[in-house]
């Protein structure tokens, strides 16, 4: 028998609620169950396994509580990343999840998250000219120091806040930008 | 120079069992492992392990400290200005062993509970105290706590799940961003 559609929704929502009182190792499927009003086993047919769950969990978490300003240009970017950690900087509890989820094995064929396909969008608008190799290394190094990866690394190991952060983020990619020569940007 | 910490003692039971864990690790994940099957791959009982690691997660930790330090080992950098090289190296270890590059990135993300985030810190900021005195405290910070973040199997996991890069691009990658962000220091060494 197919349960409703909703069951996915309803089972990461209720798994979000439970991360804002415990850790996620401390969250079973049972609880989830319960809060969710589903039954254990249709947590097991979505998720087979805790990796499963806790790579949507930190999908889920990023659409829903970190929506991604959008931007075009360098400047813009930037801007959307410092809002971005700030705002990670709000839910702390939710944005470590984000930062294991992106760095767990993948458990699914899932597409790029919505911010690399940004970042590419940009590089091949703002500096058309630049060649291939140039153009993977600026949004590889754009891409890892935008993530909550770099956000929880911050954190943990440096005891930065959100503007600390942004800072040494804002250092990096200004050197990573200035690389190209002034000719590749778009005027 | 500080060095990265002290290393626990470790008995050879424990050295098995961590052993047995990240080889069943990289043959199947973390996910499908069993104690009874580490037990098994490791040769001791069940409650062997159980007394030496409790928990799934103690068990974790301990193999990816573990993994860090026999599998994914780094040739020291004498100059910061070495450490591009040793962090594309490090890129090629993790393309060889991603399942362990995955387990190393993720414990490392779990905040105070976890696993070192930044495991070189001290030991980028001595070589830039000493090698560019001149840099002001935070800038100096700025810079080490960029490199942190480069050094790291996250840097492999992010690039490759989320650019669909390979191994040599990764590699290639990771070493040009650490060079962008030496590039404004490179003549400012003492003499």
């Amino acid at each position: 028998m197919e349960e409703p559609v909703d069951a996915q929704a309803a089972i990461l929502a209720s798994a979000v609620a439970l991360l804002q009182e415990r850790t996620f190792e401390d969250i079973s499927y049972l609880d989830v169950a319960e809060a969710a009003g589903v039954s254990e086993r249709t947590i097991y047919r979505r998720f087979p396994t805790r990796s499963h769950l806790l790579e949507a969990l930190a999908r889920w978490i990023e659409a829903e509580r970190f929506p991604l300003s959008e931007f075009r240009t360098p400047e813009e970017f930037r801007r959307a990343v410092r809002d971005r950690f700030r705002a990670y900087g709000t839910a702390p509890g939710y944005a470590f999840v984000a930062a294991r989820g992106a760095a767990l094995s993948p458990t699914t064929e899932a597409s790029s998250a919505p911010i690399t396909v940004a970042i590419l969008a940009m590089l091949d608008e703002a500096a058309p000219n630049l060649n291939r190799r140039d153009k993977q290394r600026i949004a590889a190094a754009a891409r890892y120091f935008s993530s909550p990866i770099f956000w929880a690394r911050m954190r943990a190991g440096f005891d930065m806040n959100a503007d600390e952060t942004f800072e040494a983020f804002d250092r990096a990619i200004l050197q990573v930008l200035a690389t190209a020569p002034e000719a590749s940007w778009a005027a | 120079m500080p060095e990265a910490g002290p290393l626990p003692e470790l008995s050879s039971t424990q050295v098995s069992i961590l052993g047995a864990y990240s080889e069943l690790i990289d043959e199947v994940g973390t996910d499908d492992v069993s104690f009874r099957l580490i037990a098994l791959r490791a040769g001791v009982g069940e409650r062997t392990v159980f007394r030496y690691y409790p928990t799934r997660v103690e068990l974790l930790m301990a193999t990816s400290a573990w993994i860090e330090r026999t599998i994914f080992t780094r040739q020291e950098s004498e100059s910061i200005f070495d450490v591009p090289i040793a962090i594309r190296e490090a890129m090629e270890a993790y393309e060889r062993r991603p399942e362990l590059a995955h387990v190393v990135a993720e414990t490392a993300m779990r905040g105070v509970n976890g696993s070192e985030s930044a495991p070189q810190r001290d030991r980028f900021d001595a070589m830039l105290r000493h090698e560019v005195p001149s840099l002001a405290e935070h800038e100096r910070l700025l810079i080490v706590a960029a490199l942190c973040h480069l050094d790291s199997s996250t840097t492999w996991v992010t690039m490759r799940r989320e650019l669909g890069m390979t191994g040599r691009d990764i590699a290639d990658a990771a070493m040009w961003t650490a060079e962008a962000l030496l590039d404004p220091i490179r003549d400012r060494i003492a003499r």
